[in-house]
């Protein structure tokens, strides 16, 4: 029988996870632009350089599977319309049989936006009042964050990017933004992780970025995409600060690239000395 | 004159234990899969020819003996001199010239290439994962 209590309660939980999602989106949303930036003495200090936590998995928190991105069998639960799901199961049969390449392994694109957020080796950030830049050594990729008070630009003055537009503002030392006008899947060549995940070019993401209590940058992203989502997708990543005086260094990824992408076989290829592929099997 | 030789199948070091090959799975943050074993770990012993300490992955180029008495160029794949750097790793690891022992995921293949697991040199020093049988 149908209990009415319940039904309350459940619609009661309901508004309130709303009204959550609402909150965490609101502030990107509506206060974004026009903010005085900060005095520069009023910046959190996030120098020296800074390494994601975890592996590579985008999704840790809805991750299936004990292993990598490219261990068959592991993969996440974004909240995917049977459209994109139906399709990420389709890349993550393809990476059971290692013939789903990663197309960064060209040295040719940037990593985009959300993956900036989940790359190995190191990052460095740059504040200052009026914009952020995280710096990725991997790659090597620049994501910029204006806070200079700027809007986010109009629709008609944006169009798709690897790392799109971000504008945000400071609440107090936690770094607030928005990113729109991202690539996407669009052109075949923004992965979220080597699993095969990924997002169309509808995709927008709402940032926070602190300090957390265990002295870890903490980035809290909220993922929207109408075309391949069917609610919000929050993402947690955290970096931990490694020891003052880490180096580091130039990632020249074209210096010796022994390992290109065959796009024809959809296969990553290993190179002799002499630049000739090794048989894969 | 420096000994080399190329251990044939059957004393190919078949290391079964899952707990090593997770621990020898190097950072090879640049790629997917190229064709490496995933569970495999074998053994070559030879001469280093080249430490190729560049980006976005070093590669250590062994000549190694094979069964009929020839030279073969091996080629074996490792992190990137950014992550290795950090962790003491330098041009200088792998000197030319040096006897070496290499451990390496192999290619599916049977190509001359692998993923790095360990090196042990002829006075005993050892480096990335080598736990003795």
């Amino acid at each position: 029988m149908w209990n009415s209590n319940e039904s309350l309660w459940s619609r009661r939980a309901a508004l309130i996870a709303g009204l959550g999602v609402i909150l965490l989106l609101a502030p990107g949303t509506s206060r974004a632009q026009g903010d005085t930036p900060p005095d520069f003495g009023d910046l959190p200090d996030w120098s020296g350089v800074w390494q994601m936590i975890g592996g590579t998995v985008f999704d840790q928190a809805t991750r299936e599977g004990e292993g990598g991105s490219t261990t068959p069998g592991v993969r996440e639960h974004p909240p995917y319309n049977a459209e994109w799901e139906a399709m990420y199961r389709e890349h993550l049969a393809l990476r059971d049989q290692q013939r789903f390449p990663d197309v960064i392994s060209n040295c040719g694109v940037p990593a985009g936006w959300p993956r900036i957020f989940n790359l190995p080796d190191v990052y460095e950030m740059v504040v200052r009042p009026e914009q952020t830049w995280i710096l990725s050594e991997n790659g090597p990729n620049v994501y910029r964050i204006y806070t200079d008070g700027r809007e986010m630009p109009a629709p008609e003055d944006r169009w798709p990017t690897y790392t799109g537009v971000s504008v945000g503002r400071w609440e107090g030392r936690t770094l607030v933004w928005e990113t729109k006008s991202t690539k996407g899947w669009m052109d075949r060549d923004v992965l979220l992780d080597r699993t095969g995940l990924v997002l169309s070019n509808q995709a927008e993401g709402t940032h926070r970025m602190y300090v957390n209590d265990a002295g870890n940058l903490q980035i809290d992203m909220v993922i929207t995409d109408p075309q391949a989502l069917t609610g919000p997708w929050p993402v947690t990543h955290q970096f931990r600060r490694l020891p003052p005086g880490t180096m580091v260094y130039d990632y020249g990824c074209a210096e010796n690239n022994r390992n290109p992408v065959d796009t024809e076989q959809g296969v990553t290829l290993t190179l002799d000395p002499d630049g000739n592929p090794f048989p894969l099997d | 004159m420096t000994r080399q030789r190329l251990f044939g199948n059957a004393a190919l070091v078949g290391v079964a234990a899952a707990g090593l090959c997770l621990a020898a799975r190097p950072a090879l943050g640049h790629h997917s899969n190229t064709g490496f074993s995933r569970d495999e770990v074998r053994q070559i012993a030879g001469t280093v020819k080249e430490f190729q300490f560049t980006n976005p992955h070093t590669w250590i180029q062994v000549l190694v003996e094979d069964e009929s008495g020839e030279s073969v160029e091996w080629s074996i794949e490792w992190g990137s001199p950014n992550q290795l750097g950090r962790r003491g790793i330098r041009p200088s690891s792998f000197p030319v010239g040096a006897e070496v022992t290499m451990r390496y995921r192999p290619m599916l293949s049977g190509a001359p290439a692998g993923g790095f697991v360990g090196a042990k040199f002829a006075d005993g020093t050892t480096i990335g994962n080598w736990d003795d049988e």
